[in-house]
């Protein structure tokens, strides 16, 4: 950031330097690079999409193959939840802005809800809406937030072995309800496993915060391209 | 040989006849309250319920039960504080001495965290503000040393002693994780305020506590929450700017004062990279080598890597074997753990911490059996 005048570099390179800040969990230095940036006429999806998801994606990449732990994922994501809030005004009517809403939960039964909480965290630094319903909640509320907030995407938590197995009753009431016919369930938590989340019928199994945020893209992906979306 | 000196043998790893057996010997290697009342039933044994922990709803395990498992523990814990008694508060919820509220949601087995005092106002002036629990309780030693006494006059089990000699948990539940693991980043300052005031009281208790009952116990429980699944919650550097030098402190206390009893550490998690930390701050043995987490399923490597200085203790995978599989499956993991773990002692054999409410009665016993018949 010493390099001179900021309103003569190309947008690439304030992308880049606002990755680096939010991968660093650098809140001050993510802030000053997005304000730089819109300054400098830089769009404000295009920080957004490029710079806080490119930062978050290092982030997580790190964090997954052990270079980064919970702190510093947990800065990371605090950092980009603030640079989004920065940036919440100039994203008004920009629609490829918005990736969609998330209903996540703890199911019921299951009152654990540090991973889920991290998962709320990394998916609003990375643009998504969350209706984070908390913990014990049961299928008939995961339906009716659904339905309430149009959402599409589900996240299902639980922590112990006893608990893991009310998630196929719950994974059954979303599909059974109009709502929930075109959605996409994602399922994590310690007990769990790919085999598992295939077995009860979810889209998709994360074994981490970092990999959840990358599900939920890939799923709203899909759930954007299938013809059944109402 | 007497379960005393088969578990003293094991922890110093020198073979014992047979691996030593825990169920219950620690608040977190015991069986909920719910699945011990099934296991009661389909053994025929009838005796009132009595819990270790509260906040966790685990059970005291009877001696009957000890004896038909030939287990080779025996519980002692410091005793509630007197000055102090829980404050109960409406919906099933209670504040605990250090100020943390607790809450049992309806049809739930244990409590969870549901306040923390620093919730708020992490600062180290909140920390020097606070209410904190008087070490010096007389409640906590009131007929302490002479349960041990008793106990090892009465019972020829390895006494395992709970002093609650840990400050990492205290510290998360006082914060409320979220705020508590951004704090180790970006509010230096109040966690090591924070973290040296719980050891401060940590290490008042274990003094006394240890005198009253020196002599008599053969293990000491020590433990933090550093793991995740996948990996240690915190990184090398941080753990050794935060965790590393109070260990030190604590486990040379705990070695000064405990009249020759061995230190049991126990961590849930993925916490391979920390182990040479902890065999170097003076543990002797590690519980509960969570299989199902990254790094620590192969216990054939951990024994390799790390056998020679540190005793295993649990081991039983509880995330899938022992909740859903047969007592086959039950018997297989057995083996394969006492066969990786158990060649020249240095392994106490039991669950991968407290065996959960929905595991059957059959798998508990084909989990014990096989293990007394060392296959």
């Amino acid at each position: 950031m010493e390099t001179g005048p900021v309103r003569q570099e190309p947008a690439s390179w304030y992308i880049n330097v606002l990755a680096d800040a939010v991968a660093d969990g650098d809140l001050r230095g993510a802030m000053n690079m997005a304000e730089a940036a819109l300054a400098a006429g830089v769009p404000a999806h295009t920080i957004a999409e490029q710079g806080i998801l490119q930062g978050l994606d290092s982030l997580g990449t790190r964090f997954s193959c052990g270079e980064s732990y919970l702190p510093e994922l947990m800065v990371g994501a605090k950092a980009a939840m603030t640079v989004l809030e920065l940036l919440r005004p100039h994203l008004e009517g920009v629609p490829a802005a918005r990736l969609g809403t998330v209903v996540l939960g703890t199911v019921q039964g299951d009152l654990h809800d540090i991973g889920k909480n991290l998962v709320a965290m990394l998916l609003r630094g990375a643009g998504f809406q969350v209706v984070d319903l908390g913990v014990n909640v049961s299928g008939e509320r995961f339906v009716a937030a659904m339905e309430e907030r149009r959402a599409h995407l589900v996240g299902l938590s639980a922590l112990l072995t006893t608990t893991m197995q009310t998630m196929p009753a719950i994974i059954r009431a979303i599909r059974q309800s109009p709502a929930g016919r075109a959605a996409r369930i994602a399922v994590g938590g310690a007990p769990l496993d790919a085999a598992f989340a295939a077995r009860v019928g979810a889209d998709g199994f994360a074994k981490d915060a970092a990999e959840a945020v990358a599900l939920f893209r890939s799923l709203h992906d899909q759930a954007e391209s299938a013809a059944d979306l109402p | 040989m007497t379960s005393r000196e088969r578990v003293r043998r094991a922890l110093e790893r020198r073979g014992p006849d047979r691996v030593p057996l825990d169920l219950g010997g620690t608040a977190n290697s015991s069986i909920s309250a719910l699945a011990y009342e099934a296991l009661k039933a389909h053994l025929g044994l009838a005796a009132p319920a009595r819990l270790l922990t509260k906040q966790g709803q685990v059970a005291d395990v009877d001696d009957a039960v000890r004896d038909r498992f030939g287990i080779d523990t025996q519980p002692l814990r410091i005793r509630p504080p007197e000055r102090w008694h829980d404050v109960p508060l409406p919906d099933d919820a209670y504040e605990d001495e250090w100020g943390v509220v607790w809450q049992r949601p309806p049809g739930m087995n244990s409590y969870f965290l549901l306040r923390s005092p620093f919730e708020a106002d992490a600062t180290p002036e909140a920390v020097g503000r606070h209410r904190w629990p008087d070490p010096a309780d007389p409640g906590r030693l009131r007929g302490l040393a002479e349960e041990a006494r008793r106990l090892a006059a009465e019972t020829s089990r390895a006494i395992v002693f709970d002093c609650t000699a840990s400050f990492w948990g205290e510290a998360e539940w006082l914060r409320g994780f979220a705020g508590f693991y951004v704090d180790l980043l970006t509010n230096k300052p109040f966690v090591h305020a924070l973290v040296d005031k719980i050891l401060e009281i940590k290490l008042a208790m274990a003094a006394a506590a240890l005198d009253a009952v020196r002599g008599f116990v053969d293990v000491i429980v020590a433990g933090d929450d550093l793991g995740t699944q996948q990996a240690p919650m915190i990184s090398p550097a941080t753990y050794r700017e935060f965790v590393r030098p109070r260990h030190r402190v604590l486990f040379d206390l705990l070695r000064a004062r405990g009249g020759g009893a061995k230190i049991l550490y126990h961590c849930d998690g993925a916490i391979d990279p920390f182990i040479p930390d902890l065999i170097a701050c003076g543990i002797d043995a590690l519980n509960p080598v969570q299989v199902s987490a990254a790094g620590m399923g192969d216990t054939a490597r951990l024994k390799r890597e790390y056998g020679k200085d540190l005793c295993f203790w649990g081991g039983v995978d509880t995330a899938r074997v022992l909740p859903f599989g047969t007592p086959a499956e039950v018997r297989d993991e057995v083996r394969r753990r006492i066969e990786d773990l158990g060649p020249g002692g240095g392994y106490v054999l039991g669950a991968v911490h407290n065996i959960q409410a929905e595991v059957p009665p059959e798998n508990v016993c084909a989990l014990f059996d096989s293990a007394l018949a060392g296959r």
